[in-house]
């Protein structure tokens, strides 16, 4: 019994593009010289720039099947999100594919939401599946661990990213005495003296009395 | 955010074969991610159960989105499936999008077709899905700090030019 590892960290998909294909490249020349069971590369990524709490996660399992023939009743299953520390927003943790073609991939998504900010090691899924149709025994592998996480509180997020548009209204409003009431007292002394300024130019237009 | 709907489509391909849904319907639920700050990439999830007239279960699903052939997995413990997929939020445009559910023989049909280049459109499929993306959030359109840098700039532009235009007199 073999364990299919990978362990890539998620942002560094360059990396991980190399190892699959010298995997793959390794277990073909490998896997001629047998039947060439089905294989699969199962990644576990973490497709965030920034976890933040009660924010989505968006994450996603890549199966890669570089075996030649087609795995089979493919369950996945993950235990790395409790339910006192996440709830799920979108789509299932367990579940359970029928078929993988050969030299095909597969990607699963589920959104899941931090319900407390911290520290959080980001762990491996479990895999399943029947690597042949004659296989008499199931194949177990493990997916890649996206990692340890920095879960930050919404309230720095927000101070970060939010508009600021409450901040930015009552900065407005305390600055509004020291412009507005000097523009007032200015503006009542030149109503009082109407023909300073305003009526300068209708005094000009008036036909010369001769 | 998360749309509850339910869609039901009867399906106009006549199926022969005992083992094809006969009438199928479909309740569906969609979650998708809106979010363009926090997030790299908009993940779609549809989860759906699938009924048929004739009490068919345990059925191999394709799905079918823009050209794409996605795999259902099965809810362990329920008869549910899902369908999920992401997308590059740069690549992204918000609109509709359209799952098309096909079984076994419409699968073949699908990857025959979709192997020799031919429209996909004239296959029929089992039921379709729509799911329509109002779009990410990626922040706001103008920053309020150059908003407010460029009214206070106006505010200073109009009380000097006024400031000058009475010194002129």
């Amino acid at each position: 019994m073999t364990l299919t590892f990978i362990s890539t960290p998620a942002p560094k998909m360059n990396m991980k593009a190399t190892v699959f294909a010298f995997l793959a490249l390794f277990s073909v020349a490998y896997c001629n010289e047998t039947d060439d069971p089905a294989r699969l590369l199962i990644a576990k990524q973490i497709l965030n720039r920034y976890l933040v709490e009660d924010m989505d996660i968006l994450v996603k399992y890549f199966f890669q099947n570089i075996g030649g023939s087609a795995a089979l009743q493919i369950s996945l299953k993950d235990n790395s999100f409790p339910q006192e520390l996440f709830t799920i927003a979108g789509g299932q943790l367990n579940v359970v594919l029928d078929r993988i073609p050969p030299f095909s991939n597969v990607t699963h998504v589920v959104v899941v939401r931090p319900k407390k900010y911290g520290m959080y090691n980001f762990t491996a899924a479990e895999v399943s599946y029947k690597s042949s149709e004659s296989a008499s025994s199931l194949q177990w592998a493990v997916t890649s661990e996206p990692g340890e996480g920095m879960v930050i509180p919404f309230k720095d997020f927000n101070k970060k990213f939010s508009p600021h548009l409450f901040d930015w209204f009552f900065f407005g409003l305390m600055s509004l005495p020291c412009v507005g009431l000097p523009f007032l007292l200015w503006y009542s002394s030149k109503s009082k003296y109407p023909i300073f300024g305003v009526n300068t130019k209708a005094a000009a237009k008036k036909p010369k009395a001769k | 955010m998360i749309s509850q709907a339910v869609f039901v489509f009867l399906s106009l391909v006549a199926l022969s074969s005992a083992e094809s849904c006969v009438s199928p319907e479909v309740s569906a639920s969609s979650y998708y991610t809106q979010d363009g700050i926090v997030l790299t990439h908009v993940g779609f999830i549809i989860e759906f159960s699938l009924k048929c007239a004739n009490n068919v279960k345990d059925l191999a699903l394709v799905a079918e989105v823009d050209g794409k052939l996605l795999p259902e997995a099965k809810v362990t413990g329920n008869d549910r499936y899902q369908v999920s997929w992401v997308e590059d939020i740069k690549k992204f445009r918000s609109g509709e999008r359209f799952v098309n559910l096909f079984d076994e023989e419409g699968a073949v049909a699908l990857r025959k077709a979709l192997r020799n280049g031919d429209d996909i459109s004239s296959i029929k499929p089992l039921v379709t899905i729509a799911v329509s993306h109002p779009g990410t959030y990626q922040g706001p359109w103008v920053n309020s700090e150059f908003l407010a840098t460029s009214l206070a700039i106006g505010v200073w532009y109009a009380a000097y030019s006024l400031k000058s235009k009475l010194l002129a007199q």
